[in-house]
């Protein structure tokens, strides 16, 4: 019945395409400047995303046109467009590697004005086709509804990968959280539960199984995953973590780490053990290289003060001074041991912060999030993201590397065309390497949104563009956040009805703690 | 004709009912609740199990904007339903009382409830689930009166004779009119009894609330004083609120009963509980902590979903911060809901322009009661009334102060009220914290040195003193005895008011730990 209802919901949503569009005949030239949302002026887009439906606004229409290249499309007095799939896809498909001008009139009592075109690169390269994210209210302490959603990029379909349960219930609740893919293929993935039914969500095909990463040795559980490229292990952080509250401050809140430590899982003998069990350095964020053959991670060292014995409240009145710098080391596959870490980014020698290192798939960019502090970033205004131009030989082998001049250090440099004031976030390259999505709070300081930027062979970064959604004000009418948008190539192929029996129906199988 | 008569007074009462007896509370359930036509901010409750039904109901509840409008539809619904509940059962004359027992249900149903209505409980519950009842006997009537039709005329008959004989009052059928008006006279009595019984605070707490969102904080004061001796912790913090506004924060707070017993409450899942977020976010808001404001509504946001009561303080909270974009949102979600165009024309214009929002009355008292230095919210008790502002101390303005030295004193804090007292040295401190001056003055003689115009209320103590002396060993009888004579004195309340020791817990609800305050 839900879907009857949705159905002609999104009729009646469609109505407001006006479906007779034609192109004024006469019109005006106006030098007023076209205000549309989401922005997409001048963006470079993949020839397979599906159409960037906007809206207008002009107080004195009452009608739209719009055209791009050959597809022209109407709209009413809420200005929203409203394209034509397959006629968008037809466009895009001629447009690949050029360039797509965008006209807009506007039907105003003096008749039909007609605004600068602006345009829409279209690249030659697509993006993966699904992507998956969470969706949660920005809250502090508290959750209730939230679920890990896919979208098919090239369309406005979303499908729950899994939700919580819809009822409050004291047994059921549960947060699921830090899923994670191998190697952009939905054949083994993994996420975990928090609190009622707990465990971590391990999916091998369209089989799932949860098991326990717990032992006396073990701060908590695994919490940030990395699944390697090609062996069936996950590098997980494990992190004791606190929240702090500002009671006046420019920030809002503080998510910290008391302590962290990083933990080698085998997925297939069920076995885990530590990489790094450590007092005095708190190592999270673990990413492993394309190839396999390193590990990235973050790495703060405790402030000397904070050594001895403390309070959580100690720490969390130092919330600022714990800086993270980015490391890695070689993995030997043969022994599955690692090798000397080895300093990639000194953050903290300039007084600032690390977090989410990702590689990208031809190995040649380290990209990262820089801020003040921590390594919450999506909480910091000041959060930008940065790459690095990695010295290792290029894996694509189509191009040599070409260390960028950066303000901080040779070969690093921020995505001056992608970032913006507020806080921008966790990324995730797409398979190609020519897409980075990230998240970012720019719209409205509070409610994350998925941003796409085109990553050009050149190493710069284009003016990132939001996910396109059917109705250009979802939004702002959406409460909840998107968290950690993770690119695949497919769609995931475990059905929620087996990761529900999983969750609900199966104690976790504790993990064998190799010391 | 007397059926017309009885059915006329069954609705003219359910409407006094719905409308007087209950509209403040299902005003403030309607600012609880939040209905939209657009399909992604209904997702999350058209997901849930009958998301339909409490849609449809929050639909309905809209009517609640105008409480004297809402009344008179739920007076239509449970009039229309007797009616076909008479219908659908064929009731004889001497039965036909039977009909407004579901309707008597609903309201005591509706009483027991009380907050419940509304706080961590699906608000659309209460009219939705009404609606689909009448929806249903209204098929089920459709249903009999097709089965019945042969005999229609036969029965239209016999009502024709009665209606003709019905217009010569005999003995007898005047002591069934009489009967029967009694009857429904009492379907009202006992539901409102049942409410002031259960729920004493629920109209007067509802009132005070409905008076906010109207500004009327001498009304606020007003309404707390005439149930001075009904009192609760909810009450208090909307009563401080007033105070503040009107300028008497400091010298007519203990005026009224501050106790804590329980409200009869319960949460999402049906556990009792103490209900002791539900005027947090008002209270911090309206005491300038907020961010402490934003935490709550965030997390009632997060668990009740959106409500028209979380995201006006979103905007709100928005243009105080200068966060436009945000508060750009929220006016749009806001802009969503029915007969929210007055909220929408009075705030969309302030935004972007920090003068104006300064140049609300509202908004500017906030303003300038904000904190003055960074603080993590960890570090503070959590509020039971004033917000954070027992653990604060530093204050920008007089007003902060205000709140912080008499939040100290609500309690009971002394140490922490004391260091705020030296704000107060070289003028004459308001009545109620020269009071709690006074009871450490006698262990503490410079007290009176710095306040040397406390001598005056000596003579008053030592009288209080003796009158308490007594009770000092049953303070629970103590407070019932002297709350007359001494209500808003603060030794008074120091003694006997708010007390752990002497509050009445929910059925249910876990022993409380006796020792200490509030």
């Amino acid at each position: 019945m839900k879907s009857y209802v949705y159905l002609i919901l999104s009729v009646i949503a469609l109505t407001g395409c006006s479906p007779s569009a034609t192109i004024p005949t006469s019109f005006t030239e106006t030098s007023d400047s076209l205000a549309i949302y989401p922005d997409y002026r001048d963006v470079t887009i993949p020839p397979n995303i599906a159409p960037l439906n906007f809206m207008v606004t002009d107080a004195a229409a009452t009608e739209y046109v719009v055209t791009v290249g050959d597809l022209v499309c109407g709209a009413g007095k809420d200005g929203k467009i409203d394209m034509d799939s397959v006629a968008w896809r037809e466009v895009l498909t001629d447009a690949k590697g050029k360039s797509l001008s965008v006209n807009v009139y506007a039907h105003r009592a003096s008749g039909w004005v007609h605004y600068s075109p602006f345009t829409l690169d279209v690249a030659e390269e697509e993006i993966d086709p699904y992507l998956s994210y969470r969706l949660i209210e920005p809250g502090y302490e508290l959750y209730r509804q939230l679920g890990i959603y896919q979208r098919n990029l090239t369309n406005f379909t979303e499908e729950p990968i899994y939700e919580n349960n819809r009822t409050f219930s004291n047994e059921d609740n549960h947060c699921i959280n830090c899923h994670n893919y191998q190697a952009y293929d939905t054949d083994r993935m993994l996420f975990h539960v928090r609190a009622g039914h707990g465990g971590t969500i391990i999916v091998h095909g369209k089989e799932a199984r949860k098991i326990g990463i717990k032992h006396d040795s073990i701060l908590t559980s695994g919490v940030y995953p990395s699944w390697h490229p090609t062996m069936p292990l996950v590098a997980f952080s494990t992190n004791k973590t606190g929240q702090v509250f500002h009671m006046y401050h420019p920030e809002k809140i503080e998510v910290l780490d008391e302590a962290s430590d990083l933990l080698l899982y085998d997925a297939e003998k069920n076995t885990v053990r530590h990489i790094f069990h450590t007092k005095d350095n708190m190592e999270t964020f673990p990413c492993w290289a394309p190839d396999g053959s390193r590990l990235f991670y973050c790495c703060a060292k405790m402030p000397a003060s904070l050594l001895g014995e403390h309070t959580p409240m100690d720490l969390a009145l130092r919330y600022d001074s714990l800086l993270y710098d980015i490391y890695s080391m070689p993995f030997d596959a043969e022994t599955c041991t690692f090798g000397e870490p080895r300093l990639e980014v000194d953050a903290s020698g300039i007084g600032r912060s690390t977090s989410v290192p990702r590689v990208s798939p031809d190995g040649r960019y380290l990209l990262y999030t820089l801020g003040d502090y921590g390594q919450f970033h999506i909480w910091h205004k000041s959060s930008d993201l940065y790459v690095k131009a990695l010295e290792s030989a290029p894996l694509s082998g189509d191009s040599e590397v070409r260390p960028m001049t950066g303000t901080q250090e040779e070969g690093i440099r921020p995505l001056t065309a992608a970032n913006s004031p507020d806080a921008d976030s966790y990324h995730t390259w797409s398979s190609n390497g020519r897409w980075i999505l990230f998240v970012s709070r720019r719209l409205d300081h509070n409610y994350s949104r998925v941003f796409i930027s085109y990553f050009d062979r050149e190493g710069r970064d284009h003016k990132a563009f939001l996910l396109p959604q059917r109705d250009p004000e979802y939004n702002t009418l959406l409460l909840k956040s998107y968290n950690v948008p993770e690119l695949t190539k497919r769609a995931v192929q475990v059905n929620i009805e087996t990761l529900k029996h999983v969750i609900y129906h199966t104690d976790p199988d504790p993990a064998t703690y190799q010391p | 004709m007397m059926r017309w008569l009885f059915t006329s007074l069954f609705f003219l009462l359910v409407w006094l009912w719905a409308s007087w007896w209950m509209g403040d509370v299902m005003r403030i359930a309607y600012e609880r609740s939040f209905i939209a036509a657009d399909a992604t901010l209904m997702h999350w409750l058209w997901q849930k199990s009958f998301g339909w039904l409490w849609i449809l109901g929050r639909a309905l509840l809209t009517l609640y904007r105008w409480p004297i409008v809402g009344g008179l539809f739920v007076a239509v619904m449970l009039t229309a339903g007797s009616w076909l509940i008479g219908v659908c059962l064929r009731l004889p004359q001497r039965w036909r009382w039977v009909r407004y027992l579901p309707s008597v249900c609903w309201m005591l149903w509706t009483a027991k409830e009380g907050l419940n209505l509304f706080y961590m409980n699906e608000p659309g519950r209460v009219l939705g689930v009404p609606f689909l009842v009448l929806v249903v006997l209204a098929m089920l009537a459709g249903i009999v009166g097709r089965l019945y039709q042969g005999g229609s005329a036969h029965r239209s008959g016999i009502e024709n004779k009665q209606c003709s004989t019905s217009k010569v009052f005999t003995p007898s059928m005047i002591g069934r009119v009489g009967g029967e008006s009694l009857l429904i006279f009492l379907c009202f009595s006992i539901p409102a009894f049942y409410l002031n019984y259960r729920h004493p605070y629920l109209r007067p707490l509802t009132k005070m609330q409905v008076q906010l969102l109207n500004d009327d904080y001498e009304g606020m004061s007003r309404t707390a004083h005439e149930h001075a001796s009904i009192g609760c912790r909810q009450m208090a913090g909307y009563y401080a609120v007033a105070l503040s506004r009107t300028g008497h924060l400091a010298d007519q707070l203990f005026d009224i009963k501050l106790e804590f017993d329980s409200l009869h409450t319960y949460g999402f899942q049906g556990e009792p509980n103490e209900c002791l977020n539900y005027h947090v976010i008002d209270c911090n808001f309206f005491a300038g902590l907020i961010r402490a404001a934003r935490h709550y509504v965030v997390e009632d946001l997060t668990m009740s979903g959106p409500s028209l009561y979380n995201l006006k303080y979103m905007v709100k909270i928005s243009l105080i911060e200068g966060d436009w974009a945000l508060a750009r949102k929220y006016l749009h979600v806001v802009r969503q809901a029915p007969f929210e165009g007055d909220f929408i024309e009075k705030y969309e214009p302030m935004v972007g322009h920090f003068d104006r929002v300064q140049a609300d009355p509202e908004l500017a008292a906030v303003i300038k009661v904000l904190p003055s230095y960074h603080t993590l919210e960890q570090m503070h008790v959590k509020p039971g009334f004033l917000g954070y502002y027992v653990d604060l101390k530093e204050f920008k303005t007089r007003e902060a102060l205000e709140w912080s030295t008499v939040a100290c004193l609500y309690a009971k804090r002394m140490p922490s009220f004391l260091q705020r007292c030296r704000g107060y040295v070289g003028s004459m401190p308001p009545s109620s914290i020269a009071e709690g001056l006074l009871i450490k003055a006698y262990a503490e003689p410079s007290i009176l040195q710095a306040f040397p115009q406390l001598e005056l209320g000596i003579s008053r103590y030592e009288l209080f003193m003796q009158d308490a002396k007594p009770y000092l060993d049953d303070r629970e009888r103590g407070g019932e005895v002297l709350f007359e004579k001494y209500k808003g004195y603060y030794p008074y309340y120091y003694l006997f008011g708010n007390m752990r020791s002497t509050r009445k817990p929910n059925d249910g609800e876990q022993e409380h730990n006796k020792a200490g305050v509030n």
